[in-house]
């Protein structure tokens, strides 16, 4: 039982820092001139960063036109699937008061399409859409294949659902003139969707890379027809296609559509004057009472025209201060207190 | 030991000595020690079984099962079962390794070598091979393989002395006697093996540790549930959201989307919504938290072993906490029930003083003639001319000896006294010293005192007494021995000195004493009495000395007398009682002894500074009342300022409860007409911002309680009484209570006071109480390992108790809180946004993060730097939590983390959850990109939640972190680093190139992250989460300052002055009590001495009439046995308790 006594230094725990609880340390405390200052700091800061954010948001410009209802008749035709191949087109006409300067970029905007929802977010094929196994179509719940088991390409939901209104932007040179405005479909994609994420099968030509497949039931035409005009923009790597399968994470959202080509009349951007939207009416919104709208917009350095940043800053920075002025008078006049009865506090 | 009950389903043993074949037909235990649970082949079948049927794991494998039902699973399997495979292993290599160790130490244990007869050979044999019925030789100072019957001894009539301290703790040695049968059989202790293995006294009594758990695992578990509940009614809350949307909504979308596939009823789509955000929220008690309370307790555990401040270089002992379950419960301890003996007493009786004819001596006087305590400096009085000096008596007052050598006759009369009355039997070591056996160490004390003044003890026949009188043999002859006993609280011998004169030699209880004396004393009575009052006012134990003169024709006559009692069969106790009064009177007085019953090294100190700390100190001890008193009074516990001492000495319940009664209507009764002061009092504190709770009672009250008035106070009418009484009491003691009772008091206090409890003892008597109670204390270091085999914690001295309460106690608490708001806040932050999303993603069980996000958030991205601060954060100095004890009392009174603090953190995570939800919300909702490209997807969207989340629960705990070390640093910026390093790697092209559907987030970081909107939108939510916590803590710290917020500010201000230091108690009191008297063995031992049973056999066997008429009386050993019960029986209850 008796412990040998030359080994009693084996049993004295080692005297470091760490053992002993003594590690050098920090003790961080929030005294009342750190506190305060960092109060009136991060106030300024949240103000000053309000007000720029309001300003440059106020710099924008933008335009916002709800062709749901204008497009009436169309609408209407649209709620019926069976109408599906009949060509709906309408215009609307609209005042441009103010030239749009600089890169103007044009979105379509849903209002109530649930690009969020769990099972619709699933329903892709991230394999099949990087070209490496176009027949996989495994996760793509409710659109695997058709009817004859040919696998759809690209399948699942949000494929299916894509959005297919062309929109196209006409100037009203003169009086009856409409000249198109140039409209530039690449660069609104990210370059690693565009190049990493979604690829088309490695084929001497399009139609035969996607043979043994079909095309999604809502589509009219197949995924290498999609862009009739720059073939190079077709398959999976179309920039419309990429766009839309950006899923967005409100049911209230726009993509972007078009980038204005500074060309011609439109090196400074949109002038002012008579605009028009010739669109076909392809997206059915009021199906499941949704809205669409398309949006002209300008940027500034930190994005859009969203007020929102800039008020919320500056609503921050305002209670920050306010905040601060609070606490410095509680804390100054619990300091005369203590002047006057400085026994009060510590009572040890 | 040898009289235990036997098991109730085994009614007899049947035992064929020494026949091995015979006894295995009955199939008895084998001798092995058998503690540890698993062996290599069934650890992982039992192992997990255990743990899953742990409620939380079984919760987690329910999710996970459900994750596996494709129309339910809103999150990919891998988010349950990485965190659950990695806590399962961590705990399965915890338990690996416990396990281990018990086996280690059984194998210690089984592999001790005992001789045992086989083959009508010795022959050495390990303890786990020693069968039922085996003759085993024990040598001296040998362990006891296992329950033993003895057979004989080398000792006379079959004695042996036994030390059980391994059982009971207690040192000292026990009497045990062969059957008479057997007794004459051999030399050597033989044994036969009674019991074995798992049947011997030991492993019974050591029964079940019961599981112990902490009150904020308990509030907890209680949390957990309620979180449970919570996430319930959220689930139903979505999934009637569901139902309704689909009814409104989704339907007419899903048609749209998806034709006519996927038509659900809506009431179905909600029922399953239900579980899916069962799933998804289930976050919110994630499966770490049950982890990382594990790992922070182990780490204050390893702290609590590595304190050197608890290191005892003695007996080379380190503080251990043997269970890492309980330590911030040692924050929180309200009550501290400690043992006497060994606890606050070394059980190390020193002669201190003594007053011989109205003159005291053994006072220290410093220069200038002030009493003073004795100093280390002060030289002891040289002993070393005489050659059988005890090295270890140390008396520092020359004047004793000068007195000596000066042939005062009553100095000489007193020594002679000491050395000639008492049970003292001598033995002669090999090197000659004179060795003592004692059976009380007062008396061992007093004869050594005697022994090292000259007067030495030399050896003992049953009718004589030979001691050494300042070098010259002399041979008392020894005519009577007037016992002791609990009643006379005396002892006397009766002597024929050399020169024929026949002499009684008195000790005793100063009160029963002073009343035997003669009238001519009356002025040496009331010196000596002072005196008596002076030493038990510095707690020492006292004994009043006196002897009588008796003529030769009285004492025969007496003598006659008292053979005809011992012969009388009816009244005979009675009888010799009354002759012993009889022959003990006109005593002369000679002085008293002061005999000091050490209190372990600090004992005050820590008693000052515990009862600061507003923790109640009640003392359960078997010892006499009067002991215990004196204990008392000598830490401080006890002291004349108190208004009153209550003592309950009743024998039957009405007494009991009537003396309760009293003592109640006391201490209201005084209350009530102080009350007025009491209301300036209180007004006065109102003042001041951290006044303490009100105490109902003011005043100081103290209640003494023994045994016996105890049993009848433990009645369940009386209970609430006693409770009450105790509770309004400073301090409480309780003597001569048996093990059993000392748990029931505990029991007592836990169940009705719902306070936490902590129990500190020693021996194997206070195993019961250190299992009932909260938090179990075994003093380690001394012989007996039962107490610490028991408890949760160990060290070696009672003084450690503060660093453990004070120190780590309180951090343990303080951290422990400080953990669980933390992660509460965090989780409900994380988990909270979803759902707030679910009202925007129709109720779809969308989760707002990416899958790896989920899965790694707690267990990588936040988990480290809540652990650091876990383990290692200190809001005020351990030298301070030492000074100020006052700081402990937050963790008495659950002010950390209860229920209100919870809703507070739960509060805040949802308030941070609001902000980390629409801040992005709101400035995505209809925004671009600076690239002009829509920012409201659903991925950007992840990660800037993500990211802003990580980063503001990062900045949370850098704030809630008081503490930073070296550690908390790497820990926290490593967090943050790891996160982006992760969240740059699986949005790489390369994962994706590789698991294309398990990483789809390719590229967003880098596209996300180069965005100064989404930096602008991290900064804001970071700013709104935090700011108002911030405002919220600095107005509280300014307006309502805790302790140990002011003490944090004067360290800060007077970093470079010295140390607050809190005065040092006083040691030295001045007291008029009466003393409690010395004597602390057992009856009997007279008898046993008169009739050298216990004597070597070399000695004459004896043939006085004297002696024969005792033993044939009655048999002594009966007497001894009836006597001693008390504490075997005690020792018997306590194994039948189930605890």
């Amino acid at each position: 039982m008796d412990r040998p006594s030359q080994v009693w230094w084996s049993l004295l725990p080692d005297n470091t820092a760490l053992k002993q609880q003594r590690l050098p340390a920090y003790r961080l405390q929030l005294s009342a001139s750190k506190v305060l200052s960092g109060f009136f700091a991060t106030g300024a800061l949240c103000l000053g960063m309000g007000i720029i954010l309001l300003l440059s948001a106020k710099s924008t410009k933008e335009i916002e036109i709800n062709y749901t209802n204008i497009c009436a008749n169309c609408a209407k035709l649209r709620e019926n699937a069976i109408n599906f191949d009949k060509k709906c087109s309408c215009s609307i006409p609209f005042y441009l008061p103010e030239t749009m300067e600089g890169n103007v970029y044009m979105y379509y905007k849903l209002y109530g399409f649930h690009q969020n929802l769990y099972h619709y977010i699933l329903s892709r094929s991230n394999s099949q859409l990087m070209g490496r196994n176009i027949k996989d179509v495994e996760r793509c719940d409710s659109f695997k294949t058709t009817h004859n088991g040919t696998p759809i390409c690209p399948c699942g939901a949000i494929a299916n659902s894509m959005f297919n209104d062309t929109i196209i932007l006409l100037y009203n040179i003169n009086s009856s003139i409409y000249i198109k405005v140039p409209m530039l479909s690449s660069g609104i994609t990210w370059w690693s969707d565009k190049f990493i994420k979604f690829q088309n099968p490695t084929s001497n030509d399009l139609p035969s890379a996607f043979a043994g497949t079909a095309k999604p039931p809502n589509w009219p035409k197949p995924i290498y027809e999609l862009d009739e005009v720059d073939s190079g923009n077709n398959g999976f790597i179309n920039e419309d296609f990429i766009v839309w399968m950006r899923t967005a994470a409100f049911p209230t959202f726009k993509k972007l559509h078009r980038q204005l080509n500074r060309v011609q009349h439109f090196t400074e951007g949109l002038p002012a004057g008579n605009y028009s939207f010739d669109i076909t009416y392809n997206f059915p919104v009021t199906r499941f009472q949704g809205e669409k709208s398309v949006v002209l917009s300008t940027l500034t350095w930190s994005g859009g025209s969203s007020l929102f940043l800039g008020l919320a800053y500056t609503v921050t920075g305002a209670v920050t201060w306010l905040a601060s002025f609070s606490m410095m008078a509680i804390h100054l006049m619990l300091a005369k207190r203590k002047m006057f009865f400085p026994n009060y506090k510590v009572k040890l | 030991m040898f009289f235990s009950k036997k098991k109730l389903r085994e009614v007899e043993r049947i035992v064929k000595a020494n026949d091995r074949e015979y006894n295995e037909k009955f199939q008895y235990a084998d001798n092995r020690i058998h503690t540890s649970k698993y062996n290599i082949l069934t650890f992982l079948p039992i192992n997990l079984f255990e743990q899953f049927q742990r409620v939380a794991n079984a919760y987690f494998l329910f999710l996970l099962i459900l994750q596996l039902i494709p129309e339910i699973s809103s999150l990919t399997w891998f988010t349950t079962i990485v965190p659950l495979v990695l806590v399962i292993t961590m705990t399965a290599v915890k338990d690996a390794t416990d396990d281990y160790f018990r086996y280690k130490s059984d194998k210690q244990v089984n592999n001790r070598q005992s001789e045992v007869l086989i083959d009508s050979k010795l022959q050495n044999e390990k303890w786990m091979n020693v069968k039922v019925g085996d003759i085993i030789k024990l040598e001296n100072n040998q362990f006891v393989a296992a329950d033993l019957l003895l057979l004989s001894s080398s000792e006379p009539y079959g004695l042996c002395y036994i030390e059980t301290a391994e059982l009971d703790g207690e040192t000292n040695l026990k009497v045990r006697h062969a059957l008479s049968v057997t007794s004459e059989l051999g030399e050597d202790i033989r044994r036969l093996a009674k019991f074995d293995g798992p049947d011997t006294k030991l492993m019974q009594n050591s029964g079940k540790t019961k599981f112990k758990r902490t009150s904020i695992d308990r509030l907890m578990n209680t949390l957990v549930l309620w979180i449970f509940g919570f996430l319930i009614c959220l689930g139903i809350i979505l999934a009637i959201g569901n139902s309704i949307w689909e009814n409104q909504v989704g339907d007419q979308f899903r048609s749209f989307l998806f034709w006519n596939e996927g038509e659900k009823n809506f009431v179905f789509s909600g029922f399953l919504t239900f579980w899916s955000y069962i799933i998804i929220l289930n976050t919110v008690v994630p499966i770490s938290l049950y982890v990382s309370v594990e790992v922070i307790r182990l780490g204050h555990s390893y702290f609590i072993n590595w304190d050197q401040k608890m290191y005892y270089s003695g007996k080379a002992t380190p503080a251990a906490a043997r269970t890492t379950t309980l330590n911030e419960e040692l924050g929180q301890i309200e009550y501290v029930f400690s043992d006497k003996t060994g606890t606050l007493t070394q059980n190390i009786m020193t002669f201190k003083k003594c007053s011989i004819n109205g003159r005291i001596y053994g006072e220290v006087h410093d220069d200038l003639g002030q009493k003073t305590d004795i100093i280390k400096k002060k030289k002891p009085v040289d002993f070393s001319v005489n050659p059988q000096v005890d090295k270890t008596f140390q008396f520092f007052d020359p004047s004793l000896m000068e007195s000596i050598k000066l042939g005062d006759p009553k100095v000489h009369e007193f020594l002679r006294l000491l050395a000639l009355c008492h049970t003292v039997m001598s033995e002669e070591n090999s090197a000659g010293q004179l060795i003592y056996q004692v059976q009380s160490p007062d008396e061992g004390a007093l004869v050594t005192a005697a022994r090292n003044l000259g007067f030495i003890f030399k050896s003992r026949t049953p009718e004589t007494i030979t001691i050494e009188e300042l070098g010259t043999l002399v041979t008392y002859q020894l005519l009577a021995f007037l016992d002791f006993n609990n009643i006379r609280k005396r002892m006397s011998v009766i002597v024929r000195n050399p020169e024929g004169q026949i002499k009684l030699y008195s000790k005793g209880a100063d009160t029963i004493l002073f009343e035997k004396l003669h009238l001519s004393n009356e002025d040496l009575l009331a010196l000596t009495s002072d005196h008596i009052s002076e030493f038990a006012g510095e707690g020492l134990r006292t004994l009043a000395i006196a002897y009588r003169d008796l003529d030769d024709k009285y004492f025969k006559e007496w003598h006659k007398m008292l053979e005809d009692a011992n012969a009388a069969t009816d009244e005979r106790d009675e009888r010799i009682a009354g002759l012993y009064e009889e022959i003990e009177r006109d005593l002369m007085l000679l002085g008293a002894t002061a005999v000091e019953d050490k209190l372990q090294e600090g004992v005050i100190e820590t008693v000052l500074s515990l009862s600061l700390a507003n923790i109640k100190i009640w003392v359960l001890t078997g010892d006499k009342q009067e002991t215990a008193i004196n204990i008392g009074y000598a830490c401080n516990m006890l002291t004349d300022d108190m208004n009153e001492v209550f003592i309950i000495a009743g024998n039957t319940a009405m007494e009991v409860r009537e003396e309760l009664r009293k003592a109640k209507e006391n201490l209201f009764g005084q209350n009530r007409s102080s009350s007025n002061g009491h209301i300036v009092f209180e007004k006065k504190q109102q003042l001041e911002l951290d006044s303490i709770v009100e105490e109902t009672v003011t005043g100081d009250y103290a209640l003494i309680i023994n045994g016996h008035s105890l049993a009848h106070a433990l009645e369940s009418d009386v209970k609430n009484d006693l409770l009450e009484l105790a509770c309004m009491c400073k301090t409480v003691v309780c003597c001569r209570v048996t093990p059993l009772q000392k748990a029931q008091v505990v029991e007592l206090v836990k169940k009705h006071r719902n306070a936490v409890t902590l129990a500190i003892g020693d021996g194997a008597n206070d195993v019961s109480m250190i299992k009932s109670a909260h938090i179990g204390i075994g003093i380690s270091g001394q012989e007996g390992l039962q107490a610490v085999l028991a408890s949760d914690y160990s060290f070696a001295q009672f003084r450690y108790l503060q660093r453990l309460l004070l120190v780590h106690g309180r951090w343990s608490y303080f951290r422990m809180c400080k953990f669980l708001c933390y992660f509460f806040y965090k989780n409900f932050a994380f988990t909270f946004v979803h759902f707030w999303f679910g009202f925007f993603c129709g109720f779809s069980a969308q989760t707002v993060y990416d899958q790896w996000f989920i899965t790694l958030f707690n267990i990588v991205y936040t988990s480290l730097p809540v652990l650091a601060m876990g383990i290692f954060d200190q809001d005020v100095s351990d030298q301070n939590s030492m000074d100020f004890p006052q700081l402990y009392k937050p963790g008495q009174l659950n002010l950390l983390f209860n229920k209100r603090r919870f809703f507070i953190c739960m509060a805040h995570g949802i308030y941070t959850s609001l902000a980390l939800f629409f801040i992005p919300y709101g400035a995505f909702y209809s925004d671009a990109g600076e690239d002009g490209q829509h920012l409201a997807d659903y991925q950007s969207f992840a990660v800037t939640m993500a990211t802003s989340l990580v980063i503001v629960v990062s900045v949370q705990i850098a704030l809630d972190t008081s503490y930073w070390t070296v550690i908390n640093h790497v820990f926290i910026w490593g967090s943050v680093a790891t996160y982006f390093s992760i969240l740059l790697t699986m949005h790489s092209n390369a994962m994706f190139g590789v698991f294309p559907n398990q990483f789809p987030f390719v590229g967003n970081a880098r596209h996300s992250l180069t965005q100064k909107c989404i930096w602008l939108v991290i900064l804001l939510t970071t700013v709104v989460s935090v700011m108002p916590v911030l405002a919220f803590r600095f107005l509280k710290v300014d307006l309502f300052p805790t302790l140990s917020d002011q003490i944090r500010q004067r360290q800060k201000a007077q970093r470079k002055a010295r140390p607050l230091r809190s005065r040092r108690p006083q040691t030295r009191r001045s007291s008029s009590r009466r003393s409690g008297y010395a004597f602390a063995h057992q009856e009997g031992y007279g008898e046993l001495i008169t009739s050298g049973k216990n004597m070597r056999a070399k000695n004459p066997p004896p043939t006085s009439g004297l002696e024969k008429t005792l033993s044939n009386s009655t048999s002594w050993i009966e007497n001894l046995c009836k006597k001693t019960t008390d504490a075997v029986s005690s020792f018997n209850q306590d194994k039948t308790v189930k605890l």
